[in-house]
C-alpha cells in the first residue's frame, strides 16, 4: 500500500493506494500518530483503495476516537467496495462519509 | 597437512618458501647465466686478441727481420766482396808481376846466361822449389826460353812463400815447357821417379789467357797432379807483340773458403761466383749449392731468377731478393768484386730469418699458454667460488625462507587450534601476545577476538529469544487449544434433537485467531448461534474473543432477546475496552419449536438462507455497528420463518476474502455458487465443500485470515418431513 500525503496548516489529507490489510493497517496507524496531535481536520482519499480489513477498520475507529475529540475527519472518494465494508460493519454509520 | 621436523609440509609455509625459492633460483639462474656469458665473451676476446696479437708479431718481427737481415747481408756481402776481391788483387798483382818480371828477362836475355832448371825433386818434397815440367816428347834442354825464365826461380819460391793464399806458380811457355814452383814435386813423378808429362798449353789457364788476351781466372779445375780443385789467375806473356807463355798462380781455395764459409753456423752462406757464373768458393757439402767434384754453373740451374740475380750482382751490389732455389726459399744479396769482376753472393735460408719471428712466436704462445692455463684455473675457481657462493645464498635463503614461512605461520596454526579448540568448546577465543605480530595476523585475531565475543553474546541472546519464542509458541498453541475448546466441536451436537442439525468448523490462519462461533441451546427450545470476528489476531485477539464469547452466552443465558443481547455485549466491552479492539457478531436464536428465528447483525457478514426447496441467498439484514466500537449503540433486531429443510449459513470474512496468487478475492459470488452446487447437502458436506472450493480457488496462496463457518439446517417438528426433505 502507498500513502500520499499533505499538511497545510492543521489539515492534512492522506490519499491510500491498495489494500489496507493485517499487514498494511500498522504503516497506516504508524503515520496517524505522527500527524494527529497536530490537526484539525483529517481527510482520507480513499479514491485508490481497494478493500479494507478489519484491522484497517480499526485504525480508522481509533483515528475516529481522536478527531472527533479534536476535530473532524472525514472520507472522502470511497468506492463501491468499500462502502459496502462499512455498510456491513456499521461503520457507515460513525463515520463521515462524503 | 603433514609435519616433518617441525616444518608444515603444505599450507602457507609451503607457499612461502615455494615463492622464496623460486624467486631464489630465478636469481641465481640470472646470476649463473650472466656469469657464464662474461666468461664466454672474455675467452672470445682472449682467443681474438691472441690471434690478432700472434698475427701483428708475425707480421712484424717479419718485417723487422727482412729489413734488418737486408741491410746486414748487404753490409757483409759488400764487406765482404771488397775483402774477397783485395785477396784476388793481390793474387792478380803478382801474376802481373811474373808477367813483368818474364817480359823484362826475355826482353833483355841476351844479357843472361841460360840456367839450368831442375827437373822435380822428391827430396825437396814440402818445401817450395822450382822445377820444370814438359809436354810429352818435348826436350826442355833445347827450350829457347826456359833458362832464361829459369832466373826467376828464386823470386817465384819467394811470392809462394810470402802468401799462404797461393798454392803454386808457374810460366808455361809456347814450347810446352813449364817453369813451375811449388811444394809437391813429388806428385809430379810416377812411381818410376820419371817425370810425368804436363800438358802445358792444353791447361784451361794457358789457353784461357791467350784466348782472353790478358788477364784471366780459370774456373774451378782440377789440378792437373793432385786432382785438387784450383783457380788459377793467369796472364799471357809476350815477346815482341808474340805470346811466348803464360803467367799463373794457383790459388789456394781452401783458405779462401774458410773466409767465405765464416758465417755458416748462423746459416748465412758466401759464395764466390765468377763472371760466368760459376761457384768459385763456397762452403763444401752445406749450403745452398752442391760443390763437389763439378763446380756448379748457376746460369745452368735452370732458374732465370738466379740467373738474372747472377748478373746483376756481377755489376752492382743487389738488394735482398728472395730466390726460390729446390723448392726451398732463400734470401739473397749479391756485391761485385771490382777487381777479379767477379761477386760475392750471401745466401740465407728463409727457415733462417724465420727463426726468431717463429722463435718470438712460440714464446709467445707459451707466455699465452701459461696465461691461458691461469685464467682457466683462475675460471675455474671463480666458478667452484660462484657454485659455492650461490649454494651459501641458496642455503642462507632456505633457511631464511623456512624462518620466516614458520614466524608467518606458526601464530597462525596457533590461532586456527585456538579457534577450532573454542569452535569445540565454546570457549571464547583468547588474545594472546604471540598474536601480536603487528601486521594482518593481529588484525586477525583481533577480529577473532571481537567475532568471538560478539558470538558469544549473540548466542546469548538467541538463545534467550529462541527460548522466549519457545515459550511463546507454546502457550499460543496452548491458547489455541483452549480456544478450539472453548468452542462446540463435537458433532453431532445434538444427538438428541432431530429437529435441526447444526455444524461449524474453524480453520485459523496462524496460531490464535480473531474468528469464533458458537451455539447452545437456551433452552429446550431456543438454539442460539454466534458467528463472530474479531479484529486483529494473536493473543490479544483470542482474549478479546474470550472475553466477547463469554459475555455473549452469558447475556444469552439470561433469555434476552438477540438485540439486547449485542446491546448488553457493546456496552461490557466499551466500558473496558482500551485498545480500540472490536468485533463483529451475528447472532441468532432459533425457536426451534416453531422454526422462527430472531436475529441481530452487529457488522458482521451477510448471513446466507435456504429456504426449504429454494436455493442458497444472500440475506441482506439489518446491520448495526461492530460491538466495541462505540459506547451506547443500540442493535436492531429481525426474525426469519424458517420452513423445514431451510439452511441458515453464516461464515466470517475469511471466506469471501480468501485471496488467490494474483490478488483476486473469492467473494461472495463464488461462496454462493459453491453452495448452490449442493443446495441439499447436509450441514458437514455443505462446509467442506465450501471449504474445498475456496481451497481450489487460493490453490498455494498462504490463507490469510481464518476461516469460519456455521451451518444450521431446520428440520421442524415433524421427523417425517426431515425425511421427505433427505428423500427429497
Amino acid at each position: 500500500m502507498e500513502i500520499t500525503k499533505s499538511i497545510q496548516d492543521q489539515s492534512a489529507t492522506l490519499g491510500l493506494v491498495g489494500r489496507l490489510d493485517t499487514i498494511t493497517a500498522p504503516r497506516l496507524e504508524e503515520e496517524l500518530k505522527e500527524i494527529l496531535s497536530n490537526v484539525t481536520e483529517l481527510v482520507l482519499d480513499f479514491e485508490k483503495l481497494e478493500f479494507i480489513s478489519s484491522a484497517g477498520l480499526r485504525v480508522l475507529l481509533s483515528a475516529q476516537k481522536v478527531m472527533s475529540r479534536q476535530g473532524s475527519m472525514r472520507l472522502i472518494h470511497v468506492n463501491e467496495a468499500v462502502m459496502e465494508i462499512f455498510e456491513v460493519t456499521g461503520f457507515s454509520d460513525i463515520l463521515t462519509i462524503q | 597437512m603433514r609435519k616433518i621436523l617441525g616444518i608444515t609440509l603444505g599450507g602457507l609455509q609451503k607457499k612461502t618458501i615455494t615463492l622464496v625459492l623460486i624467486m631464489l633460483l630465478i636469481m641465481l639462474a640470472a646470476f649463473a647465466g650472466v656469469s657464464t656469458y662474461q666468461n664466454k665473451m672474455l675467452v672470445n676476446v682472449v682467443g681474438a686478441t691472441r690471434a690478432d696479437q700472434q698475427e701483428a708479431i708475425s707480421q712484424v718481427s717479419e718485417e723487422t727481420m727482412q729489413e734488418m737481415l737486408e741491410r746486414a747481408l748487404v753490409s757483409s756481402t759488400t764487406l765482404r766482396a771488397d775483402l774477397e776481391d783485395s785477396e784476388f788483387s793481390e793474387i792478380v798483382n803478382n801474376v802481373y808481376m811474373l808477367q813483368t818480371m818474364a817480359q823484362g828477362l826475355l826482353e833483355s836475355r841476351h844479357s843472361f846466361d841460360p840456367l839450368q832448371p831442375s827437373l822435380p825433386d822428391p827430396a825437396l818434397n814440402g818445401t817450395p822449389s822450382a822445377m820444370v815440367l814438359c809436354e810429352e816428347g818435348v826436350d826442355y834442354t833445347q827450350s829457347e826460353y826456359l833458362g832464361i825464365i829459369a832466373h826467376m826461380s828464386s823470386a817465384m819460391i819467394a811470392m809462394h812463400h810470402n802468401s799462404d793464399k797461393i798454392d803454386g806458380c808457374y810460366i808455361g811457355l809456347a814450347d810446352g815447357t813449364d817453369l813451375c814452383i811449388d811444394e809437391k814435386a813429388a806428385n809430379k813423378l810416377d812411381e818410376n821417379g820419371d817425370p810425368i808429362p804436363f800438358p802445358v798449353r792444353e791447361r784451361p789457364w794457358y789457353r784461357g789467357a791467350i784466348e782472353a788476351d790478358g788477364l784471366y781466372f780459370t774456373g774451378v779445375e782440377h789440378d792437373a797432379f793432385s786432382n785438387r780443385l784450383l783457380v788459377t789467375c793467369s796472364v799471357p806473356i809476350k815477346l815482341d807483340g808474340e805470346v811466348v807463355g803464360v803467367a799463373g798462380i794457383d790459388i789456394v781455395l781452401e783458405t779462401m773458403a774458410d773466409f767465405t764459409s765464416a758465417d755458416t753456423a748462423r746459416g748465412t752462406y758466401a759464395y764466390v761466383v765468377n763472371d760466368r757464373g760459376q761457384v768459385i768458393l763456397g762452403p763444401e757439402g752445406r749450403g745452398v749449392f752442391e760443390l763437389s767434384d763439378r763446380t756448379v754453373d748457376l746460369h745452368r740451374m735452370g732458374n732465370n731468377k738466379l740467373s738474372q740475380f747472377v748478373d746483376k750482382a756481377l755489376r752492382q751490389t743487389t738488394g735482398l731478393q728472395a730466390i726460390d732455389i729446390q723448392g726451398n726459399l732463400y734470401y739473397m744479396v749479391g756485391s761485385p768484386m771490382p777487381t777479379v769482376g767477379w761477386a760475392v753472393i750471401s745466401v740465407v735460408d728463409k727457415v733462417v730469418t724465420e727463426q726468431p719471428k717463429n722463435l718470438m712466436l712460440s714464446e709467445y704462445n707459451r707466455i699465452n699458454e701459461e696465461a691461458s692455463d691461469k685464467f682457466s684455473d683462475g675460471t675455474a675457481r671463480t666458478k667452484w667460488t660462484t657454485a659455492f657462493i650461490l649454494l651459501g645464498v641458496f642455503l642462507i635463503g632456505l633457511g631464511a625462507a623456512l624462518f620466516a614461512a614458520r614466524r608467518i605461520v606458526k601464530p597462525i596454526e596457533k590461532m586456527t587450534k585456538s579457534i577450532v579448540r573454542s569452535s569445540q568448546t565454546g570457549e571464547l577465543f583468547q588474545m594472546e601476545d604471540s598474536y601480536r605480530t603487528d601486521d594482518e595476523i593481529e588484525l586477525l585475531a583481533e577480529a577473532f577476538d571481537d567475532l568471538s565475543k560478539k558470538t558469544k553474546r549473540y548466542i546469548g541472546q538467541i538463545t534467550e529469544i529462541t527460548a522466549e519464542k519457545e515459550r511463546i509458541n507454546t502457550e499460543l498453541s496452548l491458547a489455541t487449544k483452549i480456544q478450539a475448546a472453548m468452542m462446540p466441536h463435537i458433532f453431532p451436537a445434538f444427538p438428541g434433537r432431530p429437529e435441526f442439525d447444526v455444524y461449524a468448523s474453524m480453520n485459523p490462519a496462524k496460531e490464535v485467531g480473531g474468528d469464533f462461533y458458537d451455539f447452545f441451546l437456551v433452552d429446550d427450545d431456543h438454539l442460539c448461534m454466534v458467528m463472530a470476528d474479531v479484529s486483529g489476531k494473536g493473543i490479544p485477539a483470542a482474549l478479546f474473543m474470550m472475553a466477547s464469547k463469554i459475555i455473549l452466552q452469558s447475556c444469552a443465558m439470561l433469555g434476552q432477546s438477540p438485540a439486547e443481547i449485542l446491546t448488553k455485549t457493546n456496552e461490557a466491552i466499551c466500558s473496558n475496552n482500551q485498545v480500540e479492539m472490536f468485533v463483529t457478531v451475528w447472532l441468532g436464536i432459533l425457536e426451534i419449536s416453531t422454526g422462527k428465528l430472531t436475529a441481530a447483525n452487529a457488522g458482521h457478514e451477510y448471513p446466507v438462507l435456504k429456504k426449504a426447496g429454494g436455493g442458497f441467498e444472500l440475506l441482506r439484514d439489518k446491520h448495526g455497528l461492530v460491538i466495541g466500537a462505540m459506547d451506547g449503540v443500540r442493535y436492531k433486531e429481525y426474525e426469519l420463518q424458517l420452513e423445514p429443510g431451510a439452511k441458515l449459513f453464516v461464515y466470517t470474512d475469511g471466506v469471501p476474502e480468501a485471496t488467490n496468487g494474483d490478488k483476486e478475492m473469492f467473494g461472495l459470488d463464488r461462496m454462493l455458487t459453491a453452495l448452490n452446487e449442493i443446495p441439499d447437502a447436509e450441514p458437514k458436506d455443505v462446509l467442506e465443500h465450501v471449504r474445498t472450493a475456496v481451497d481450489i480457488f487460493v490453490r498455494d496462496a498462504e490463507q490469510f485470515d481464518d476461516i469460519t463457518m456455521l451451518c444450521m439446517e431446520y428440520y421442524g417438528k415433524d421427523l417425517h418431513s426431515h425425511d421427505s426433505e433427505s428423500k427429497g
